[in-house]
């Protein structure tokens, strides 16, 4: 069993060295297998015995602890492009979904109105709450072409992979205080808009579950850019 | 050749193996030996991330497809990579016309 031990014992310890997304892990792992394989086949058919083949082939493709930094750095950045596509088509949608319901159980905010209009500070804090995820997503979005632009210019993966993390994680975060500040706001405008619709009120819940959901996400890519 | 120097110029190198077409990982480190006499002594397993990091980039794409009978992954360069590598290329020469108008060994030119 010599024969297949060097190369699967070699992958094996880079497997258990890389966290990230399984289906980016196994395309790495495939890759160098292929890699791994067609040099032991070149050092065999030079007169290397195939176990001998295969220690030269791994010696070649360096010390696994060197490897595996270079690959985890792969999967960081792997997460955060997929963290903040997620950012991108999540927080938008939480949203409509989220005033569609509003809309189908409660219907117009004017129906509230009968004390009398909301303050305007009131209404600054529902303006900015409804552009919130649309404003986070565009920011989400442009962080992609800059990432780009900064991989061109030879930053790293794992330095890609935090400034995905980061901006996603501001981008939770702004969301995360809008959605609270105009919950805390309406609570002390009128707490019986929080309290009447109680469908409403589970989807706000679900809104700040899908939140802490990405934040954990965001966090991710900072776990996985550290190695 | 140590490998910090290669460093810093195996972005170019990568992308000038493929300026002649697709080729899988395997090729890729084969041709960048051949084409260095054997003089590139760079760990070959540092060389896929380069190539993933210089897909983000969009300077070269990917694929899975069948290459004598076995499924590899090969790479190709884009638009872009093509840019990119004519830049490399021209930057490359200045910096070699200016380092061995120095370190060249010619006659200095006659002080005014």
């Amino acid at each position: 069993m010599a024969r297949a031990g060097v190369i699967d014992e070699y992958l094996t310890s880079l497997d258990r060295r890389l966290r990230g997304p399984e289906q980016v892990k196994d395309d790495l792992l495939a890759e160098a297998r292929d890699s791994l394989d067609d040099a032991a086949a070149a050092h065999a058919a030079g007169g290397l015995d195939a176990e001998e083949a295969q220690r030269r082939a791994v010696a070649e493709f360096g010390p696994v602890t060197l490897i595996a930094r270079d690959y985890q750095g792969l999967l960081a950045l792997a997460h955060g492009v997929r963290t903040l596509w997620t950012v991108i088509l999540v927080l938008p949608l939480a949203h409509v979904l989220w005033e569609l319901n509003r809309s189908f159980w409660i219907g117009s905010w004017s129906a509230f109105d009968h004390a009398g209009p909301p303050p305007a500070w009131y209404l600054a804090i529902a303006r900015a709450n409804d552009s919130a995820g649309w404003v986070v997503a565009g920011a989400a979005l442009c962080a992609l072409p800059v990432g780009r632009l900064l991989a061109r210019r030879g930053t790293s993966a794992v330095t890609l992979a935090r400034l995905a993390g980061a901006v996603a994680g501001v981008a939770i975060g702004v969301n995360l205080v809008a959605t609270l500040a105009i919950t805390v706001a309406t609570a002390h405008v009128d707490l019986g808009r929080l309290l009447t619709s109680p469908p409403v009120a589970a989807a706000t819940a679900v809104s700040l579950a899908v939140m802490a959901r990405l934040a954990v996400l965001a966090r991710r890519c900072l776990v996985f850019a550290a190695g | 050749m140590k490998s910090d120097a290669l460093r810093g110029h195996l972005d170019g190198l990568l992308l000038a193996t493929l300026d002649g077409g697709q080729l899988h990982g395997y090729a890729i480190i084969e041709a960048l030996q051949l084409r260095s006499g054997g003089a590139l002594d760079l760990p070959t397993g540092t060389v896929y991330p380069a190539l993933r990091r210089l897909e983000t980039a969009g300077l070269v794409a990917s694929e899975w497809s069948t290459v004598g009978g076995r499924r590899r992954r090969t790479y190709r360069l884009t638009k872009a990579g093509h840019r990119a590598l004519a830049a490399e290329r021209t930057a490359w020469r200045e910096f070699t016309t200016a380092i061995e108008g120095v370190l060249g060994g010619g006659p200095w030119p006659a002080q005014a």
